[in-house]
């Protein structure tokens, strides 16, 4: 195996490691467990959010509304719990009106035939729309029960349980594309959806699905977002479109072919967590860490061409 | 005067001699027709004329003296194609694509004006009324075509290449078409016009070259031949002698399609390989996708098992013992970012699984026994399917099948650009599922293969099934079948 090989295999992981070392050297404190906790902590809802993005790349799809949805469960899972709902029951309601969105969204690609992008560009609007006639424009500050804000800020021992929610998460989603007849089926779809449609999978299906299961991991991320604050904006999970789309395109530059997979985008997620963290520390202004973010997404697309085109895929 | 001259012109691709050794020749203003079968080279030396392919051997010369083309840019000013496929911008107008890349500006600005008035001056030399204003999208086929001609035509060159021009076209745009050859030809243009329409060779042509193998076989005047003489060239000598069939007694009838007002039933029994012959775009592929993809229209009536059959979708047709192995092996028979693992079991996940999970060992054990079985040239199950050969890919194509219990497997041209050992290969794969009791649906554009390895062959014409051949073949017969020469006596069935 020579050099080149290495680099476009496992190039993400030395950069990931060696961006750690440099950190680890020149920034005292940062290899501090409560700072690598820290670091965990910072990527738990950005990694949920994007494991479902993960899955829409794989049925060869795009979404464009998880953000906007996320924003809008964020804010609904705190208005009805203030205006009496029982929480369980809100957050219940929640996940449901997610994944009714990603069907709505799937329905609309495979059924009408409008491409994901537009179709999801059009329904993110729309969740927008649904944000500001549910706020008026305005955050919801108090009234979360202690119970519901333990999601997003309770500890068990040292551990964050929101990064226990992340790591369970990942591993639901790495065993599910892996080791399940259904992951195979929307990698099979995503891969070659005529071939998969000639061998008797139901295309279709698995693309609603993959729209759905995105969805509802946006709704979550939602839910789990306003537990952390302890409060709810009408954009405040606008943010992950663009981080989102950024550690899954990094993700993706993992696997040895370019694909999407719930590993990867982890990995992906580590490296910015690592970055903006370390830049923090550092004393970097806020603006270098969008820079640095932007030009790290450029590599990554520009190293994951270099491996679709070597394998022909 | 001398136009164009090849010698010894060649182009081998990995694995396959595409032309060997052709040696052509045009005169100034000559129609020279070009014939052959399917796969007998004729795209090849368009090509190489074309700058699209560069020659493994020999030279081409023009007015007498050497040229090379490096691309399709440098062929421009020499050679004029118009090819099979339409390559005109859908929603640009006539005028638009006729002036791409080569605009009438004034001051920076497209000068419309100037432009029509270009082109009316130019439809006038050749007596020719198109409707350049509308988006050709819109525009009929025979429109659409005829455009494309003109545009080839603009660039003024000396040669023009027509690539089966008259396929899409009527019969009042055909007359059209070929006053335009012939007053091309009184301007001293030379015209190389290749057609599977025989007719059409003795109607236009001064003379006549067929094609067969890759191979050059005959020059001659259209007045010196006949098209009984013309079909014997086109037809390879060896072709009743090139594979040992193995002949099996006939088994139960599988499948029976009726087609509306019709005496030609297809019939499909088992131990049996029915082989599916017409040129490109005949209609073959489209039946059989009829048959797995279903279909709306009520001209098609199939029994399974004496059963009335509807087809309503692949799954359906998988459920039913129907396997397809399509065509484009890479487009719609494998999943490229699979490995060979992965492509001979994602259609058959559902048994080889407990409670939803991949089982991994009886994966393993599967395509370990199926790569075995064909003897699919991999170092591991773990090998991307795209490093494979086309002969290895179409056998993991199949191979994913291999324990279905299938009853009738459609091969949709199984042995394309594969090596000879592999099509052997692939024949006996054929044969052996027809051995163990399936019924073959076998789609070639190879006659050869076709009367070598089938047991009965129905011919399709125009999207008809327009005859049925039983062992032994006249190739002859067949092949005239196929031209549509011999249809009006057939009686002649819509599919």
């Amino acid at each position: 195996m020579n050099v080149s090989k290495i680099l476009t295999q496992f190039g993400t992981v030395i950069a990931l490691i060696i961006l750690f070392i440099i950190f680890a050297i020149s920034v005292p404190g940062f290899v501090e467990s409560n700072n690598l906790i820290n670091i965990l902590t910072q990527i738990a809802l950005l990694t949920i959010i994007s494991q479902g993005f993960t899955v829409v790349l794989i049925v060869g799809e795009l979404d464009l509304s998880f953000a906007n949805l996320a924003s809008l469960t964020s804010v609904m899972v705190a208005g009805l719990i203030i205006h009496g709902v029982n929480p369980t029951l809100a957050i219940l309601i929640c996940l449901l009106g997610g994944i009714i969105f990603g069907v709505i969204n799937g329905t609309l690609v495979t059924r009408i035939g409008i491409p994901s992008l537009i179709t999801t560009l059009a329904t993110g609007i729309v969740a927008n729309g649904f944000i500001y006639m549910y706020t008026k424009g305005v955050s919801f500050y108090s009234g979360l029960p202690q119970g519901f804000l333990y999601l997003g800020r309770g500890r068990i021992g040292p551990i964050p349980v929101l990064v226990i929610i992340m790591l369970i998460y990942l591993a639901i989603f790495h065993i599910f594309v892996n080791r399940t007849v259904i992951g195979s089926n929307l990698k099979a779809t995503g891969g070659n959806a005529k071939a998969a449609f000639i061998a008797g999978i139901n295309v279709k299906f698995y693309k609603v699905l993959g729209l759905a299961i995105c969805s509802f991991s946006a709704a979550l991320a939602g839910i789990l977002l306003t537990a952390r604050l302890g409060a709810a904006n009408p954009e405040g999970a606008g943010g992950f479109l663009m981080e989102g789309f950024a550690i899954v395109l990094l993700g993706q530059t993992v696997s040895a072919i370019g694909m999407a997979s719930p590993i990867g985008t982890f990995i992906g997620a580590l490296i910015i967590g690592v970055l903006n963290n370390g830049l923090t520390l550092m004393g970097a202004q806020y603006y270098m860490q969008d820079i640095v973010k932007g030009i790290i997404i450029i590599l990554a697309v520009v190293i994951s061409s270099i491996q679709t085109k070597r394998m022909g895929v | 005067m001398e136009r164009l001259r090849t010698e010894g012109l060649t182009k081998q691709f990995p694995g396959v001699t595409a032309l060997n050794d052709v040696n052509f020749e045009l005169q100034e203003g000559e129609i020279h027709a070009l014939v052959g079968e399917n796969g007998a080279g004729k795209s090849t030396f368009v090509k190489i004329l074309a700058g699209i392919f560069q020659p493994s051997a020999g030279k081409i010369f023009i007015e007498n003296s050497e040229i090379k083309f490096a691309s399709p840019k440098d062929a421009f000013a020499y050679i004029g194609v118009v090819h099979q496929e339409r390559e005109l911008v859908p929603f640009y107008s006539g005028i638009c694509n006729l002036f791409l890349g080569q605009e009438i500006t004034s001051s920076g600005f497209l000068n419309r004006r100037a432009m029509q008035q270009k082109a009316l001056d130019f439809m006038r030399q050749y007596n020719l009324d198109l409707d350049m204003d509308t988006p050709v999208t819109n525009l009929g086929s025979g429109m659409q075509e005829m455009i494309t001609i003109l545009k080839v035509l603009f660039r003024s060159p000396k040669i023009v290449i027509f690539d089966e021009p008259t396929a899409p076209l009527s019969i009042k745009e055909t007359d059209v078409l070929f006053r335009l050859i012939k007053d091309l030809k009184s301007k001293g243009t030379s015209i190389i016009y290749i057609t599977h329409r025989l007719p059409e060779v003795f109607q236009l042509a001064d003379r006549v070259s067929v094609l067969r193998n890759g191979e050059k076989v005959v020059t001659a005047n259209v007045t010196d031949i006949a098209e009984q003489e013309l079909i014997r060239f086109m037809i390879a000598k060896d072709i009743n002698q090139q594979y040992p069939k193995a002949i099996l007694p006939r088994g139960d009838e599988i499948m029976k399609v009726k087609f509306h007002d019709s005496d030609i039933k297809i019939q499909i029994h088992a131990q049996e390989i029915v082989g599916f012959a017409g040129l490109v775009g005949s209609g073959r592929s489209e039946l059989a996708k009829k048959i797995v993809q279903g279909h709306k229209s009520e001209s098609l009536n199939i029994t399974l098992d004496n059963k009335a059959f509807k087809p309503s979708g692949p799954k359906f047709a998988i459920d039913h013992g129907i396997v397809m192995i399509p065509e484009d092996r890479r487009g719609e028979g494998l999943v490229p970012s699979f490995n060979v693992r992965e492509n001979l079991s994602f259609s058959h996940l559902s048994f080889l699984s407990r409670f939803g999970f991949r089982d991994e060992k009886k994966i393993s054990e599967r395509c370990d026994s199926i790569i075995k079985d064909l003897g699919i040239k991999v170092y591991s199950q773990f090998q991307l399917v795209n490093t494979l050969s086309g002969g290895n890919q179409q056998k993991v194509s199949l191979g994913k099948w291999l324990d279905a219990n299938a009853k009738i497997w459609i091969f949709d041209e199984p042995t394309q650009g594969i090596d000879v050992e592999t099509k052997v290969e692939i024949y006996r794969i054929m044969e052996r599922l027809a051995a163990q009791g399936a019924g073959i649906w076998f789609i070639s554009s190879d006659l050869k293969e076709l009367i070598s390895i089938s047991d009965k062959i129905y011919v399709m014409y125009q999207s008809k099934i327009v005859g049925e051949f039983m062992r032994p073949f006249e190739a002859e017969e067949i092949l005239q079948t196929m031209l549509g020469i011999k249809n009006k006596e057939i009686s002649e069935v819509t599919v």
